[in-house]
This record gives C-alpha cells, structure tokens and sequence, in this order.
C-alpha cells in the first residue's frame, strides 16, 4: 500500500511539472515560478508521510518505475538509478552536485580549477575524462559508467561512440541560457532519481533570485565579456551570465535584435556599447584592455568615470553555465552594487 | 633478398610492431595477451580494443596512404620537390568545404562528406590551374601560387569560423587534423577511394617516370603527356580530400611520405610508391598514438605533431632548393 502512495505522490509531481513546462514554453516565467512553489506547499504539507514512504519504499520504487526522459537525441530510458555518470561538460557536474551525487568522471580538461568550488565542494573525486572538446572514449570506457550526459553540441559525432559504452543523455551546455539549463537540470534530477532534493535546492534558489531582482532596482546597463590579448567577446542576454543578468531584472546594452550569445566586440563596438558596468573574464594576464585603456578615447568611457570595471573569475561566469554559478554571478554583481 | 624487398619488409614489419603498440598503449594500457584475446574473443575491453584503438589504427593507415600517395602523385607531374597536396592548397580547398558544409549542415551523413571534401579539393585545383593557365610559370613560381591559394582558402575558413564562433573550439581541432572520434563508420567512405586510385597510380607510375624526362622527351616516347597530367593530378586531389574528410588538414604527410621514400628507394616510381605509401602510414599512425598518449586522457591533434616533423624539413627543403 505505501508502495502505491509512493507512485501517487511522484504522479503528481510529474503532473505538475508538465504544466510547468507548458509555463516556459509560453515564456511565462513568473507563472512558472509561482505553479512551482505550489508544488512545493502541496510537497510540504506531507513531508512527513513523504519522507516515511522514501524511507521505506523509495529503493523499491526507483527500481520498479522505468524512467523514460527526453533529451536532445530523443528518448532514454532509464531502468535503474545511475550510479557511476561521467558528465562531459561542467553544466552537468553543477546539476548533479545539487542533486548530490557525485560523478565518477568529468571531461576538466585535465585541471580540476576548471570546475567552480561551490560545485567541487558538493561532489566526491572523479577522473579526468580528457578535455571538453576531445573527451577520451577511452577513459570514460574504462570507468565503466552506467550513463554519460554529454553536450548535444561538442559531442554529436561521438554519440553513437558513447551509447556503445553507457546510455547517453544529451543536452544543450555549450551557449545555454539560464532558463534552458533549470529544464535540463530538473532532467538530469529524475534521471538520478533525486527530484525532490533538487527541487527543495532550486526553491532556494528561486528565493535566491527572487530576493535579489526585487533589491536590485536600477536603470544601469550591465555587461559581461570575456577577454584575452586576442580580444574581446562580449556575452549577450542569449548567453548563460547575459540571460541570468536578464533574470535579475537588469538592462543589457547590447541590442536585442542581436541573437549571437558571443559577439567579437572590437574597441569601437565598445564605445558603441558603451556600458555602464562591465564584469570581465580574463582568459590571458595581459588583454586588449591594456591596450584599450591607452586611447583617448577610453576617457569617454561610463565604466572610465564610475570605475565600474569589475574583474570576475571565468569559469564561474563563463564555463560553469549552472544553477551554483548563476548564484555565484548574482551574489557577485550583489557585492558590487552594494558594497 | 633485394635491397628493395628488404626495405619494403622492414618498413611493413615495423607497420604491424607499430600497430600492435599503438593497440595496447593508451589511457589503459593493456598486455598484448589480453589484445590479441580481444581482437579475437573480445571481452570486458571490446569497446576500447576492437571498438576504439582498432578502427582509429586502420583509419590513420589509410589516411596516411591516401596522403603519401597524393604527394608522390603531384610531386610526379609538377616536378617539384615542394609540390604536395597540403601546400599546394588541395587540402585547404578540401577542408574549407568540408568544414563549412560541418558547421551550416551538421547532420551531413558521413557518406557524404568525401564527396564535399573532392568537390572542395577540385575547386582549389581548378582555381591553381586557372592561374597557370595564362602564363606557364616555373616549378618555384607553381609552388608559391600554391601557397598563395592554400593561405586564401586559410583566410577563407578563418572567416567561417568567426561567423560560427560558438563551434569554434570543435572546428579548429578538426582542421589541425585529429582522428579523435573516428570508428568504423568513417572506414567505409574511405576505402573505396583507395582500393580504386592507389593500384591506379601504380599504373600510372611507368608513364609517371618518363615524364620526368621531360615534357617532349615523354611524348616521343609514347606518353599523352596532357592525359597523365589529368588523370594523375585527379587521383591525387581526390585522395586527398578523402582523407581530408575524414580527419581534417593533417598536414606535411604528402610532402615528407615521398621525399623519405626517394631517399631509399631512388626516383623511380614504381619502387617509390610503396615505400611511400608505407612511411606515410607509419607517420600518421606514429603521430596518433603519440597525441593519445602524451598526456592522456588529454588528447593533442594529430597534425599538431606531424607538423613538428614536417615543418623544419620543409624549410630545410626550401633551403637547399633556393638556387631555382
């Protein structure tokens, strides 16, 4: 009998969240987020039940019911919870360190720094998997995973490779938006088979978020680029650190016809762009701002006068594209308004 | 036993030590027991051994076939020790359409990919042949036009690729010159080509030394110079496009298969062509399992390291050359 309150209550998460879904697909976003707290009051109202029935029943239950997910190559089925995922992209690590599980392996590109600490922190060691780009298929075979989340954009022309070893999720992490990677990590929750954990994370999260748009109330524009002695590149709203600047409620400079989540941005696109605040992302020491700052026409910069040019680290705001790094990037721009 | 066959021995001998090392050497490396047990039984390391190494061996065999025999080809006709593929602009015409047809249409069947590849290298072959057509240039002069087309089709892809800035990382890699994910799928387009053209230049190889005797000199001996040259110069471009296609611009292999294998073996053709085929084999295999494991399970293109080796002795060529 627990058994069938168990699924009961899982159905009616799932019901849920497919009208959740509807929500974003109408792009309504303030819907969406209040139909999620009502889920979250009807899951709290029997958290104790829920918790007995977990207790009790959440192994049966996570071996009887099949999950079937849609990813971006179609449809997965998961018989039985993962317990060894290697994820080829830092997106993914961030999705499973608040579901925490730990991944056996992530492609890092061989240095461990590359992944943020808030997410390093939460998940146990794993191996290198070689680079983002080229991931070793050698080395993911080797760990003997049982499912891979790989980038449907990298690593397309290695799937079929890839399903040889594990079964394989992909989705988008190279250029996602902040609003595309809560689908995918509530995705890769059930996929692991922790969604009410996730989702009492994302409601923090959400109260994160919500508590900082209402404070920030500003008409400044805010810009984020990453930059190296090759030059500059500027994250428009369609790019993770754009869209969750978006999601704070505040004004980007770039126009919003452009639809490139990175724009090569040269000195005199600058000017034009002329922000008044600008995070940076430093690939090399020495960058085309050095060079930059030696215009006259630097002078005539916002960010020359406000000294509003802040620099930030770049795998929080430009590799880790997940749920930890946007609170990251919130509390940082947070720290700077207010000081 | 011939100087000759003993040569030709070796150097297969060392093609199979080569490969059985490259087949148990990587981020787990394996006993040749457990190997050879694989390869036949298969086993808890299918995937690595007969799904993995094994197709990733074979690819770079005949990749680097398809090379050296292109540059023993064009090196042929043009009678010029720069000529190859690579710096003639072959493989930049080849990877300019491959890349830009990757990055537009990244669904295209890998069937197909050959195809845009020869259409590619036959459009910058065209182009070359375009410019010669007025004024008959010298063999020094041939070579720079080559460069010339070769650095217009780099600019070319370098635009491409800013325009898709996002698959960037991705596109680089490949136009180095990587066998990075590369199974049996990519096997099949490939071969065919081969098993057609390499026995073909070997027919061409009487009529490709008394060309070298000189234009008129052929012709008295019985040589449709003109037909050669086409016939020649269309085998070359399509082998190395096809092996553009299936791992991007590995470059200097076309140059430096032909000039070890003439320093050997001597200059006639029939012998040169073997010998060649074999050390470009051994050099794109040698540079794959080298990239897979100098910092595994970090990967290094494979061309990265091919162009350590090509690219000293092509200045050095340029060097000796620099009378003419």
């Amino acid at each position: 009998m627990g058994c069938f309150k168990a699924i009961d209550r899982s159905q009616l998460v799932v019901l849920a969240k497919t009208k959740k879904t509807n929500e974003i697909k109408n792009g309504n976003g303030y819907h969406y987020r209040l139909l999620f707290y009502e889920v979250i009051m009807i899951q709290r109202s029997t958290l104790l039940l829920s918790i007995l029935f977990i207790a009790s029943f959440g192994v049966c239950s996570a071996q009887i019911q099949a999950i079937e997910l849609e990813h971006d190559k179609g449809t997965l089925v998961i018989k039985k919870t993962p317990s060894r995922i290697v994820v080829l992209a830092f997106s993914f690590a961030d999705a499973l360190a608040i579901a925490d599980v730990s991944p056996v392996g992530i492609a890092d590109d061989g240095d461990i720094n590359k992944l943020i600490p808030s997410v390093r922190s939460r998940i146990g060691t794993w191996q290198s998997v070689g680079s983002r780009y080229q991931p070793s298929l050698e080395a993911i075979s080797s760990l003997k995973p049982d499912l891979i989340i790989a980038d449907s954009g990298r690593h397309q022309s290695i799937y079929n490779d890839l399903m040889a070893i594990a079964p394989t999720l992909m989705f988008k992490s190279q250029g996602v938006t902040y609003r595309e990677n809560l689908q995918i990590t509530q995705k890769i929750a059930k996929a692991v088979n922790k969604v009410d954990l996730v989702n009492s994370r994302l409601e923090e999260h959400f109260q994160l978020m919500g508590r900082l748009k209402a404070k920030f109330k500003s008409n400044d524009t805010f810009q984020f680029a990453v930059i190296s002695d090759k030059g500059m590149w500027a994250h428009s709203p369609d790019s993770y650190a754009g869209s969750v600047i978006a999601e704070l409620g505040l004004n980007s400079p770039i126009d919003s016809k452009n639809k490139n989540a990175y724009i090569s941005t040269g000195f005199e696109q600058f000017i034009k762009l002329n922000p008044d605040w600008l995070f940076v992302g430093k690939y090399t020491n020495r960058t085309v701002l050095d060079k930059w700052k030696e215009s006259p026409l630097w002078k005539l910069l916002k960010i020359n006068k406000s000294k509003q040019l802040i620099s930030v680290p770049i795998n929080e705001w430009s590799l880790a594209s997940g749920v930890l790094s946007a609170e990251k990037i919130a509390l940082e721009i947070e720290s700077q308004i207010q000081p | 036993m011939s100087r000759y066959n003993k040569i030709l021995a070796i150097s297969f001998v060392l093609l199979i030590i080569l490969s059985v090392i490259s087949l148990s050497l990587g981020v787990k490396s394996l006993t040749l027991e457990t190997v050879f047990n694989t390869v036949i039984n298969g086993g808890d390391e299918d995937f690595i051994i007969n799904q993995y190494r094994l197709p990733r061996i074979i690819i770079s065999i005949l990749v680097g076939i398809g090379l050296a025999v292109s540059g023993v080809l064009t090196q042929g006709i043009i009678r010029n020790p720069l000529a190859s593929p690579d710096l003639m602009g072959i493989s930049g015409g080849a990877g300019l359409f491959a890349c830009s047809s990757l990055l537009i249409w990244p669904e295209v069947h890998s069937a197909l990919l050959p195809l845009i590849a020869i259409l590619g290298g036959f459009s910058a072959a065209f182009l070359i042949w375009l410019l010669n057509h007025f004024n008959h240039p010298s063999p020094a002069r041939l070579a720079l036009v080559g460069i010339a087309v070769s650095a217009f089709l780099t600019s070319c892809i370098n635009f491409i690729l800013v325009l898709h800035p996002v698959e960037m990382n991705s596109a680089m890699i490949w136009l180095t010159g990587s066998l990075w994910g590369r199974n049996w799928d990519y096997i099949w387009p490939l071969l065919p080509w081969l098993i057609i053209l390499v026995p073909f230049s070997f027919y061409l190889a009487w009529s490709l030394d008394l060309s070298a005797l000189g234009e008129e000199t052929a012709t008295s001996l019985g040589v449709n110079t003109e037909c050669l040259q086409v016939l020649a110069l269309s085998s070359a471009v399509a082998l190395a496009s096809v092996s553009v296609a299936v791992c991007g611009t590995i470059g200097f292999v076309g140059l430096l298969a032909p000039h070890l294998a003439r320093l050997l073996v001597g200059p006639r053709h029939k012998l040169i062509l073997p010998i060649a085929a074999l050390t470009g084999a051994l050099l794109v295999l040698s540079a794959d399992t080298l990239s897979r494991n100098l910092a595994p399970p970090l990967e290094m293109p494979a061309g990265v390291l091919t162009a350590v080796l090509g690219a000293p002795y092509f200045i050095f060529l340029l060097y000796r050359y620099k009378g003419w």
